[in-house]
């Protein structure tokens, strides 16, 4: 199955920015949205991770990872 | 080429060669050779010495454990076991640099110059400087943002085609005698003749209740990455230093209103300080100290206490922003060096642990000013420290 990978995001983030080279670099299309600028993404954020303020948040299919944890991130990947 | 091993049980350099051997994927097969035995006695034939172990590779018997180290130290192990050219580059490194902020990729430019095999270990690039947003005191540039500068050192670094390993982290290491071992999460074995420690520090923890439950809820450690999501919102932030100071001066446009909670009188640069004390919505409380996080699913409050009363606030905050420093990333090397009260390595002034060819660098050792141009600095001081170490060695 295609995995489906969003990271929300924060401009200044550099967590964000390695999370999304790590998905780059592994040849995994992901969506990113910068939570400050798109609200609805803000609340979409919020809702799905039990109401995060924290950035990066990475949806790996029905996975949720607050943080960018490498390993949390690989085994939602192995998961799917 | 076979690989015969003369060893018996109770023997602690058999045992040795034998990890040396497993360590670095070479099978071989062991011979039980009590002494005195008939087998004992063929080894003793075989290769003119009594004492064990003994190793032979195909029919050349080339010693004991110490002697497998020096064939590897020398380049000739390879050789002698026939792997081919090609191969034979890349099994032992001059220098394995644990670690990719500004004190390892500044050793690493100095170790490629010095045309150093080279392979740099870290789990990313560029350490705490990546925690920040603007630098303005490093040398030659008056503002710089934080990750513009790291892709700078990444690109400098980039230019010398140095060997890198990222995203691994550093599970165990063998740092005693002349072949260091240094073996990464997913199990892989790398040797070095040489390593320099350059882990840097990460933050450092309240320890008090809430505040890992809370963690992403509302306690954030990077103010430059969550700041911005507690806009009109009353946050707290703990520290009195330069990081605490610095986070509250990012909030200042942000939130509606701030609370500093120091144990101690605000120390970082009066260039911040002035900001805060300026600003009408800090209000600050020093010699406090934080003792829980409120909340049930998201911080809700900050309980603290005076160091001098013992006299117990809580206020309610929805953010807490944790600026107490660093605490250094010394895990795998308490047991084997020497370390302060914080944990930071005891180096002297040439970088030197006091373990023969292991240096280290940067935040993680107990030079003081952790800021990046002195990491900078002390990566290339390691660097040629471990190139004298490498030609004394010769």
């Amino acid at each position: 199955m295609e995995n489906k990978v969003k990271i929300y995001t924060t401009p200044s983030c550099h967590y964000c920015s390695q999370a999304k080279e790590y998905f780059t670099e592994n040849g995994i299309a992901f969506e990113a949205v910068d939570v400050l600028s798109d609200a609805e993404a803000m609340k979409e954020m919020k809702s799905i991770s039990g109401g995060a303020r924290s950035v990066p948040v990475i949806a790996v299919n029905d996975a949720v990872i607050i943080g960018f944890d490498r390993n949390a991130v690989e085994k939602a990947l192995k998961a799917s | 080429m076979e690989v015969v091993l003369y060893g018996t049980e109770e023997c602690p350099f058999c045992e040795k060669a034998r990890t040396f051997l497993s360590a670095r994927d070479i099978r071989y097969r062991e011979i039980n050779s009590p002494p005195g035995s008939a087998v004992w006695e063929e080894m003793r034939k075989l290769t003119g010495s009594e004492s064990l172990p003994q190793i032979l590779i195909g029919n050349t018997a080339i010693g004991g454990y110490a002697d497998l180290v020096n064939l590897e130290l020398t380049g000739k192990l390879e050789e002698l076991l026939g792997v081919s050219a090609g191969k034979q580059q890349s099994s032992l490194y001059d220098v394995i640099i644990i670690g990719a902020g500004p004190a390892g990729l500044s050793a690493a430019i100095y170790t490629i110059r010095k045309m150093l095999k080279t392979l740099i270990i870290s789990k990313d690039i560029g350490g705490q400087i990546t925690w920040t947003s603007d630098v303005e005191n490093y040398l030659g540039f008056s503002q710089v943002n934080a990750a513009e500068l790291v892709a700078k050192f990444e690109d400098h670094v980039k230019k010398f085609d140095v060997e890198k390993v990222i995203g691994e982290e550093v599970a165990a290491v063998d740092l005693v005698g002349r072949s260091k071992r240094v073996t990464t999460g997913d199990g892989k074995h790398r040797f070095g003749k040489t390593v320099i420690i350059a882990t840097g520090g990460r933050h450092r923890p309240l320890n008090i209740p809430g505040e890992r439950e809370l963690l992403g809820k509302g306690v954030s450690y990077c103010s430059t990455c969550d700041a911005p999501l507690f806009r009109g919102a009353d946050v707290a932030v703990v520290g009195g230093g330069n990081s605490a100071l610095g986070a509250v001066v990012d909030l200042i446009s942000i939130a509606n209103r701030i609370y500093l909670v120091s144990l101690t009188a605000l120390t970082g640069d009066p260039v911040y300080r002035e900001k805060v004390l300026k600003s009408e919505k800090v209000e600050i409380f020093l010699e406090h100290q934080p003792t829980r996080v409120t909340g049930e699913t998201m911080v809700e409050g900050l309980e603290f206490k005076s160091v001098l009363t013992d006299e117990l606030k809580t206020i309610a905050v929805e953010g807490v922003f944790v600026e107490i420093g660093i605490q250094p990333s010394t895990s795998l090397f308490l047991d084997i060096l020497a370390t302060n009260q914080k944990g930071e390595i005891l180096v002297d002034t040439e970088c030197r642990t006091g373990l023969a060819g292991v240096f280290a660098c940067g935040d993680v050792t107990t030079v003081p000013f952790k800021q990046v141009v002195v990491a900078v600095g002390e990566g290339s001081k390691a660097a040629l420290s471990a190139y004298s170490y490498l030609m004394s060695q010769k």
